[in-house]
């Protein structure tokens, strides 16, 4: 068993008005009108998964995709219900988002890398390689500051798919850049899914959900909805979309 | 990993057993005792000229555990005289406590205090009453030495009348009895002196007890890590030091990251760090120095350890402070444990401090400040404000992320604490009834303690030590536990 996940609710309390000073917080009390009403992004939702396994999370906006992924990856700590996992996680939610704009692409690989948990000395190895990939060349000892989005995001695509990791989680990122860094960041997807790694995806490409995985997740208004074969969840899911 | 398990705990062992010996010599005789010394009065005028067959008494209670020594304010009238003093030390019933001292006055100086010292010290003089007894024997007109009185006390900057207690009062002999001493005005006076004593410490006197107490402690302690650690059962010890191993990289990234992004695009760079408190230091310096006129000795010191002390402490603590909500989109898509944002800001702050440590140093040179080893002592006050600031800034980044009214209350608080520092003054100006309060800020007790190392060259007492480990550890558990009960719910509010 790589993951497995019991009963995970995830409630947000969202006060009536969003309070955040404490004049707000003590006027709010004074009155009374300190209430919260719930809104509960997961409810209930439990599964296995298998080592190896390509398992495809689809859903409409507000199914609760992104809350379970950050659940998964040990972002978001579930209100109630456990996850358990075994081996490493790297979660590609948002590319880049811990790069400092004011430092070099060279500082970055390092500081991005050591956020995603790279020792220092796997990073040093990799590191020609994470500059060829992402196609940089002299521009890696440049502010990030004035990078194009497209050479950001092909640098962070880069850092994030140097390892190869026992479970990956994927946020809609199978294609960045040009369509040559398209094809050739999409043939890195397929390598590291290829290793036996464990894959989560959320994606509203339904072609692409049957083109890789082996099961679907389909959520809806955080429940459940089903656990099962791609084909035929996929069909059904469409279904209720066209509608 | 059991290999290195059980280096760290070889090392950790070592290094108690060796700055544990290193700590008795350093901190030396200030363990055991400490020196103190107290003044009566400022000097008002002379008694004049003390001659033969006049004796005058003065009474005081010893606030010492023993008395070794008093000075006397003597005038000679700029010439030699040649008489001898009895210095004699009674009890209250007028039994002699020491040998009665002779007190030649053919060498002494006009004006200065002369010392005198007790063939033996008096012990267990804590809150018992004394008389000093002075007899001339020889003094004749222009062949006499004077004392002098006074009935206020100079706090700096004004003298204050002090209300002398009848019992205090300076008394002469006259007739066949003593009789209180009276000014032109009538009031009672005291004599110009000072007591000089010690105080004894316990501590010194167990040290190497509980030296070898806290050495087994130690090794019970490492012991059960160790068995937890090969059980693979998690304690908060063995927690913290594996995610310092795995995380360490991180930190130093982020670190590196915020020198980085702090110095880049400025011209002068890290010197900035050097330049900071000299050019701080320099103006206060000037301010205080010349309008305020300080008569605080070594004054450049005096105000560099303070300034460098309070500006880690609000660098830290404002910069962890954000640390969390800054740090949102990173803690929005990555796991990294959330201590470590403040932590790695108290270090980056920590460099600073390190670095302004710098200029500090060349100006003891400067000043001629004598150095000793005592400066050893200096990292223990250091960790204390690091562990003091760490501590704040958990509990303002907590806070911070649920009511962001916190940066302003802060500036507003950093100011009203920067005040109650003993930065650019005196603690004596604040009056006793408030000290029990002053008393309370941590940054009084590190800086009291980092002048003391550096400025008088000698450590403090041993409770100096105690308060200033209790006032900074407990502000840093209070932070590390609200952050922890806190952490889970920043993701929903940042």
């Amino acid at each position: 068993m790589m993951i497995k996940a019991e009963n995970i609710t995830v409630c947000y309390r969202m006060a009536n008005d969003k309070i955040q000073s404490i004049k707000e917080y003590l006027v709010a009390l004074l009155k009374r009108k300190l209430k919260y009403d719930e809104f509960r992004a997961l409810q209930d939702v439990s599964f296995e998964i298998e080592k190896g396994e390509v398992i495809g999370i689809v859903g409409s906006n507000g199914a609760g995709k992104s809350t379970l992924l950050k659940v998964i990856s040990g972002i978001l700590r579930p209100t109630t219900g456990s996850v358990t996992l075994e081996g490493n996680v790297v979660p590609m939610l948002e590319l880049g988002s811990g790069f400092d704009f004011d430092l070099s692409g060279r500082e970055n690989i390092f500081l991005n890398g050591a956020i995603l948990g790279y020792s220092e000395k796997f990073l040093k190895e990799k590191y020609d390689e994470i500059v060829e990939f992402s196609e940089l060349g002299e521009f890696i000892d440049i502010p990030v500051r004035n990078y194009s989005s497209g050479m950001i995001m092909r640098l962070a695509f880069s850092i994030a798919s140097q390892v190869v990791p026992d479970i990956l989680i994927v946020d809609e990122i199978l294609a960045v850049g040009d369509a040559a860094f398209q094809e050739k960041s999409y043939a890195r997807m397929m390598e590291l899914m290829s290793h036996g790694t464990t894959v989560l995806l959320v994606s509203h490409n339904i072609d692409q959900v049957r083109r890789l995985c082996d099961r679907v997740i389909w959520l809806d208004h955080g429940k459940v909805v089903a656990i099962g074969e791609t084909e035929e969840l996929c069909d059904a899911y469409m279904k209720t979309q066209q509608r | 990993m059991k290999n290195k398990a059980i280096r760290i705990c070889l090392v950790a062992m070592a290094l108690y057993l060796i700055l544990g010996v290193a700590f008795y010599f350093i901190a030396g005789d200030s363990l055991h005792a400490t020196a103190n010394s107290i003044e009566t009065v400022t000097a008002k005028a002379s008694l004049g000229e003390f001659t033969a067959g006049e004796k005058i008494r003065q009474s005081f209670v010893c606030e010492f555990d023993e008395l070794t020594s008093i000075s006397l304010l003597v005038g000679t009238n700029a010439r030699e005289n040649n008489d001898m003093i009895l210095v004699e030390i009674l009890d209250e019933n007028g039994q002699a406590v020491i040998e009665p001292i002779r007190m030649a006055t053919a060498k002494l100086k006009d004006n200065t205090a002369y010392t005198v010292v007790f063939p033996t010290p008096i012990t267990e003089a804590r809150g018992q009453r004394f008389v000093l007894q002075l007899t001339s024997r020889y003094g004749a007109p222009k062949n006499a030495i004077c004392f002098y009185y006074g009935n206020s006390v100079d706090t700096g900057r004004f003298d204050f009348n002090t209300q002398i207690d009848e019992a205090d009062a300076l008394c002469v002999y006259e007739g066949d009895k003593f009789v209180p001493f009276k000014d032109t005005e009538g009031n009672i006076c005291q004599l110009c002196l000072s007591l000089n004593g010690t105080d004894n410490h316990w501590f010194g006197k167990y040290y190497w007890f509980l030296y070898a107490g806290g050495a087994l402690l130690l090794l019970l302690g490492l012991a059960y890590q160790y068995l937890c650690f090969q059980k693979g059962k998690k304690t908060l010890i063995l927690s913290v030091a594996l995610s310092i191993q795995k995380y360490s990289f991180l930190i130093r990234q982020l670190v590196s990251r915020d020198f980085k992004s702090k110095y880049k695009r400025s011209v002068l760079g890290m010197l900035w760090s050097f330049l900071n408190p000299l050019l701080t230091m320099s103006i206060q310096y000037v301010v205080f120095s010349t309008i305020f006129k300080s008569t605080i000795p070594n004054f450049i010191i005096y105000l560099l350890t303070g300034i460098i002390c309070f500006n880690f402490f609000s660098e830290a603590t404002s910069m962890c402070l954000v640390s969390i909500i800054g740090n949102a989109s990173l803690i929005n898509k990555v796991y990294v444990p959330k201590y470590i944002y403040p932590f790695s800001r108290t270090i980056s702050s920590g460099i600073n401090l390190l670095l302004s440590l710098v200029p500090l140093l060349i100006m003891l040179l400067i000043t001629r400040t004598p150095i000793t080893p005592a400066i050893l002592l200096l990292p223990f006050a250091l960790l204390m404000l690091f562990f003091l600031s760490y501590g704040v800034g958990l509990l303002l980044a907590t806070m911070m992320v649920f009511f962001r009214d916190t940066q302003f209350l802060w500036n507003i608080f950093s100011m009203l604490l920067m005040y109650m520092t003993p930065i650019f003054y005196p603690d004596t100006i604040i009056p006793d009834r408030f000290m029990s309060i002053y008393k309370l800020n941590p940054l009084y007790h590190v800086i009291r303690f980092m002048r003391s190392i550096l400025i008088d060259g000698v450590s403090l007492e041993p409770k100096a030590y105690l308060y200033c480990a209790v006032l900074c550890l407990i502000p840093f558990l209070i932070g590390l536990v609200v952050f922890r009960k806190n952490e889970d719910k920043f993701v929903l509010n940042i």
